[in-house]
């Protein structure tokens, strides 16, 4: 007799999110948990979102209930309860997620209810990745080359293991508390050190020692799989720099360049074999060596989770990872994927296909903190030390690393090619061979220095491929320079990436005659579309890039646009809240029933996904950028951060309805240790001054006061637009009050604008949608509901008590500081917790 | 040097010469793939053709000794955006530029090649020359020019020859052979003679092979003379049988299905393809302009194994009463992915079986 099993529907999911920004987390997660919840709801899912990170987009979603709570086993329990949640989707949370949830399944107690399904990774699977060891063993025994590795658990084992394996060798901690962080020992007399170092930042004081595969290319590969096994593959990327820096401080290019069809196919066969072994629902990122004398290929990490590459494969591809990825999860068949009539009926099963070329660079925050006058290490290597990442869009490799550095540095000051003139031959050999934050300058330096390709190939085991092309771009700004105002060399330049800041310095002119230069002689940049078929199908494409080719696909959305200039990459301050604040302007604009375009070229948070706004130009954001797109567009107005005050001025000299977005360069200052700043939050409307609340900030951590303000004291403030702004003023008190004296306002205070990360926070522990309604008093459409909303905040503050704890970044291992730092200052990113003394 | 593409519809693409200073004529299509251009420029498929790529930086990755899918390139002509000059090979010499210049093929690269390819999809393909100077002779001379169909003719060996191994005896009757499908038999470590597609019944019969394979090749299938479907139609009646691409074509005509042209022909291997008895889906190198009429498949004959769920194309059809069977795309790769090689797999086990049941 046949039983039937009838499984109980899945319908309550539960996501968990990837907590605080850190080096190698910059909101990814968040951002696609945010993109997926709304096409999980069309399917008739409910959704809840527990997050710990006060920028979280997805957690103030219409389309899901977000839970701002510390990430720990007891709150995902609650959470579990409440929402009588029946599955949950741990691996859009990245390694964090996945380890937590690991966690609560290892204390699940019959009390706590049937266990809810694991969506993505089964438990046993789970597992297996968490603990590294027993994922490498299956790939070992599914005949896949991997470095040889053991793992030890005291000094002694490891010793014993140096006997066996010779140096260098890479040493990485075993279950690692935070992300993953690889170190490389050349030298005998590091080794214990390192090793004990190590060991301290793993969860079970274990530690892995591997051979290290230094000089190696390296090359990601991301994939999707369903239930019955169907594998797509997303694309690949490869890294310029070997093996021995660590791929997110490499320049890195997409698609794969210089390895064969024949190699990338054996890649590919390869990620399917994992992707099958582990029997994920949803995305892998699997990384391999490739040794290109022997040819042998060498899989060095499997990331079945959420990472910086998915998102960013979904914006250099334009195939919706993420959205396919949580369809995935929930056990849908690639076949039976829906995606949103924006995309071609075909996308979901089609293998992305590129038409051009992207370059990642890495962005880097050393200045940054060596302006405070603390020295920290630049050499790079195989602990990660940028901070974020940009990209750059091209037809041509020169092209997209050009528009990439120009991404990556606004102003090119340090990075221009002069600075390079004062570095010595010796020392330049020394950084061919220790490459620094500077290395593709540094690269053309050698080049312009008359060093051999295959030489500098052999020193740097880069690919001659690179060389070249930094040879064709030597060539260019070498007749750029010999031939000022020439028409011709304009447009070998603009065809290349350079901007018209850069031609008006080499030509000792400013933009502005460049640009008349360009229009007179009708160089023009001609937009492409950014589409997932190479041009194979019609599209309705939302994403260009500029070049200079002959047809141009961009025409301009409506007369009732708004360009948004995107905050660019991720850097040290408020990185993920510039994410968080722009996308909230963009979905708000949207809802007034603006089309809004963005320019942006930060893969890693949410500005750039598709449904939040009409149009996206990846592109840098110089002033010739968006001065192109702005004659493209002819908008109804442009919004741009208030940091950019060149920007502004040359919009209004062209006579565009410029709206700033307060903003300072913002270093995040704070209070000496002893001291408290206390911060008058405040909104204006254009009109009126509203006093929403004063938090108490202490250094690290900042915290509400439960305190009504008169608003006759902001009276003698002056305000220039609408927006968030703070008022601020430091006392000598090291404990935390619940109230405090108002200061003489034109005496002991300063303004500024309210930092983004403290829009997030406050619109999450006040509950109103401050960042929203900033943007409504920007166009005029403050409503009376939302005065009253204001107007009653001070009297009546029903806030959540949270704290907001600046993240524990460690700069230690990532940067080698000469003496400690103030993750106060140094922001990478924030999380709240519960106040320390009402605990428990 | 400055250089154009003249297409027959009078359209006209500037770029920079490289490869030969040749003028020639082909039929332009496209290439969606991000790899393998070597291999692509290389197959002889592409005899007749020139191939604009959608891959805008080609030529990176050199030229390598194990990615010629023939040794002598029939290609017409290569328009790429951006040409890479490199030399990967031992006597680092061999760039893409002096490999085209080596087989006098000409090469256009600076080309809005997005543009060139928005413009062939919506024309599908067409007839088109590589000229220093764009003028009325040169258009007349464009119009003039009449494409052989004798691409088969021109490319496959005209001899037999062999490639011994030590297994199943595996016949390749070759209508434009790519070194793929012979990679693949080494694999197996089959004893392979190839024939050329003039052979006989009664060659390939006195040779007592275990299995034949009907090759990949260029151009129509209806252009081949009526003796193919002959032999064809005797053969699959009597050994195992595997059709790829052009010989999935013919395997399809000598049964009474008729073959038809694409509107757009489709070089890629992004399109998923369903193996229908499964419900799986794969990718494959496919480069095909043509595909079997759904509507003239007898289902008494034959039936439908595999599916572009992009297209809904017919991709695999199978004999009913005969061990015979056939793919439209490419399962040895070179270039494209690995896993449709399961069909070689099949293959090998029905030669297998054959083999056991006769033996």
């Amino acid at each position: 007799m046949y039983k039937k099993i009838v499984e109980k529907p899945i319908e309550n999911i539960l996501f968990i999110g990837g907590g605080e920004t850190d080096f190698g987390l910059q909101g990814e997660s968040d951002a696609a948990i945010y993109q997926v919840l709304p096409i999980l709801n069309s399917l008739g899912y409910t959704t809840s979102v527990i997050d710990d990170n006060p920028y979280s987009l997805a957690i103030e979603s219409p389309a899901t209930t977000g839970f701002l709570r510390p990430l720990t086993v007891e709150n995902v329990k609650a959470v579990l309860a409440e929402q009588n949640i029946d599955a949950v989707l741990p691996t859009f949370g990245g390694t964090r997620a996945l380890r937590l949830w690991d966690q609560v399944l290892a204390e699940w107690r019959p009390e706590n209810g049937p266990v809810p399904t694991s969506l993505g990774l089964k438990p046993s699977q789970l597992h297996q990745v968490n603990d590294g060891r027993l994922l490498f063993d299956r790939i070992i025994d599914a005949g896949l080359n991997v470095t040889a590795s053991a793992v030890v658990k005291n000094q002694e084992e490891a010793s014993e293991l140096l006997r066996e394996m010779e140096l260098p060798l890479v040493v990485r901690a075993h279950q690692p508390i935070q992300t993953t962080t690889r170190q490389i020992i050349d030298r005998l007399d590091d080794f214990d050190q390192v090793v004990s170092q190590v060991m301290g930042q793993s969860l079970t004081h274990e530690v892995s020692i591997a051979k290290a595969i230094n000089g190696l290319k390296e090359i990601s590969v991301l994939v999707l799989r369903d239930r019955d096994g169907n594998c797509l593959k997303v694309g690949s990327s490869e890294d310029m720099d070997p093996i021995g820096i660590h791929s997110a401080d490499s320049l890195s290019v997409a698609p794969v360049l210089t390895v064969s069809d024949q190699v990338l196919q054996q890649m590919r066969a390869q990620s399917f074999l994992i992707a099958n072994l582990l029997g994920l629902q949803g995305v892998l990122h699997v990384q391999f060596a490739f040794n290109e004398k022997t040819g042998d290929i060498y899989v060095i990490k499997v990331s079945p989770y959420l990472d910086q590459l998915t998102n960013r494969m979904a914006v250099m591809t334009g195939y919706p990872v993420m959205l396919v990825a949580a369809q995935l999860a929930v056990g849908k068949l690639l076949t039976e994927v829906v995606l949103p009539n924006a995309f071609h009926a075909k996308t979901a099963i089609m293998e992305p296909v590129m038409d051009h070329i992207v370059v990642k660079l890495p962005v880097f925050s050393f200045g940054d903190m060596e302006a405070t006058g603390t020295q920290v290490s630049r050499q790079l290597n195989s602990v990660q030390k940028s901070v974020g990442s940009a990209l750059g869009f091209g037809r041509t490799f020169v092209e997209a690393m050009e528009k990439a550095i120009r991404s990556a540095h606004f102003n090119n000051r340090s990075f221009a090619p002069k600075y390079m003139a004062d570095v010595s031959d010796d020392e330049l050999i020394q950084q061919l061979i220790h490459p620094q934050d500077n290395r593709v300058l540094l690269l053309i330096e050698a080049l312009r220095r008359g060093y051999e390709v295959d030489e500098l190939a052999e020193l740097t085991n880069i690919d001659e491929f690179y060389f070249y092309q930094l040879k064709r771009l030597l060539a260019i700004e070498l007749s750029v320079d010999q031939q000022p105002g020439d028409a011709e060399a304009l447009k070998m330049a603009k065809k290349s990436g350079l901007s018209d800041g850069l031609l008006a310095r080499f030509w000792r002119t400013d933009f502005q005659s460049i640009r008349q230069l360009a229009r007179a002689n009708d160089i023009i940049p001609t937009y492409k579309a950014l589409e997932p078929s190479a041009g194979e199908f019609p599209e309705h494409a939302r994403q260009f890039f500029a070049t200079f080719e002959e047809e141009n696909e961009s025409n301009p959305v409506c007369d009732r646009s708004v360009v948004i200039i995107g905050p660019g990459a991720f850097r040290m301050g408020d990185g993920a809240s510039a994410g968080y604040m722009t996308s909230v302007t963009l979905s708000e604009l949207h809802r007034l029933k603006y089309k809004t375009i963005i320019m942006n070229n930060n893969a890693a948070d949410p500005t750039l996904l598709p449904h939040l706004s009409d149009k996206q130009y990846l592109e840098p954001l110089e002033t010739s950028d968006v001065m192109s797109v702005i004659d493209r567009e002819n908008p109804h107005a442009v919004l741009v951060p208030g940091n950019r005050k060149k920007l502004i001025a040359a919009l209004e000299d062209l006579g565009q309805n410029v709206i700033v977005f307060p903003k300072e360069k913002h270093h995040p200052a704070g209070p000496e240790f002893s001291q408290s700043e206390f911060v008058l939050n405040l909104f204006y409307d254009g009109k009126d001054k509203f006093p929403l609340i004063i938090f108490q900030h202490q250094p690290g951590q900042i915290r509400l006061l439960d305190q009504e303000i008169n608003p006759n004291f902001l009276a003698g403030l002056d305000l220039q637009s609408p927006g968030l702004y703070q008022v601020i003023w430091r006392v000598d008190i090291n404990q935390w009050v619940s109230q405090v004296d108002l200061p003489n306002l034109s005496i002991d205070t300063w303004l500024r604008p309210m930092p983004y990360g403290h829009i997030a926070y406050l619109t999450k522990v006040l509950k109103m949608p401050l960042g929203r309604m900033v943007v409504r008093a920007w166009i005029g459409q403050l409503n009376a509901a939302d005065r009253q909303l204001l107007a009653e905040v001070n009297t009546n503050p029903n806030f959540e008590r949270l704290a907001l704890m600046a993240s524990a970044t460690d700069y230690a291992l990532h940067w080698k500081p000469d003496h400690w730092v103030d993750t106060t200052r140094f922001e990478m990113g924030a999380r709240i917790a519960p106040y320390a003394d009402e605990e428990g | 040097m400055e250089r154009h593409l003249i297409l027959e519809d009078g359209t006209v693409f500037s770029g920079q010469g490289f490869g030969a200073p040749a003028t020639t004529f082909g039929e332009i299509i496209f290439d969606t793939a991000m790899s393998g251009y070597q291999e692509t420029i290389t197959n002889p498929i592409y005899d007749g053709q020139m191939i604009v790529f959608a891959m805008p930086v080609v030529g990176a990755d050199g030229i390598h000794a194990e990615a010629y899918e023939s040794t002598t390139p029939k290609i017409r002509g290569v328009i790429v955006h951006d040409l890479a000059e490199v030399s990967t090979n031992r006597q680092r010499r061999m760039n893409l530029d002096r490999f085209l210049q080596h087989h006098n093929i000409p090469g256009l690269y600076e080309v809005d090649t997005r543009k060139l390819i928005r413009h062939l999809r919506e024309t599908g393909p067409q007839k088109a020359t590589i000229v220093d100077v764009v003028d009325d002779h040169a258009v007349d001379q464009l119009v003039a020019t009449v494409l052989t169909n004798k691409q088969v003719q021109n490319t496959a060996t005209p001899k037999a020859y062999a490639n011994p191994g030590r297994g199943f005896h595996i016949i390749v009757i070759d209508f434009g052979l790519k070194h793929g499908i012979l990679r693949v038999l080494g694999d197996y470590d089959a004893n392979v003679t190839v024939l050329p597609f003039t052979t006989t019944v009664d060659e390939v019969l006195t040779l007592d092979p275990d299995g034949i394979i009907l090759s990949t090749g260029p151009g129509n299938p209806k252009d081949l003379p009526d003796e193919v479907s002959t032999l064809v139609r005797v053969l699959q009646t009597k050994v195992p049988l595997l059709g790829l691409g052009l010989g999935h074509e013919l395997l399809a005509l000598a049964n009474g299905a008729g073959v038809k042209a694409l509107p757009a022909e489709y070089h890629g291997m992004n399109h998923p393809i369903q193996e229908i008895i499964s419900q799986s889906i794969f990718y494959a190198r496919q480069g095909r302009g043509y595909v079997i009429d759904e509507e003239s498949l007898d289902s008494k004959k034959l039936f439908v194994t595999h599916r572009d769920l992009v297209d809904g194309s017919i991709q695999g059809i199978r004999l009913r009463n005969y061990p015979a069977f056939s793919v439209q795309f490419f399962p040895d790769g070179a270039p494209g992915p690995l896993e449709a090689n399961g069909i070689f797999a099949d293959f090998f086990e029905t030669v297998a079986d054959y083999v056991q049941k006769n033996s």
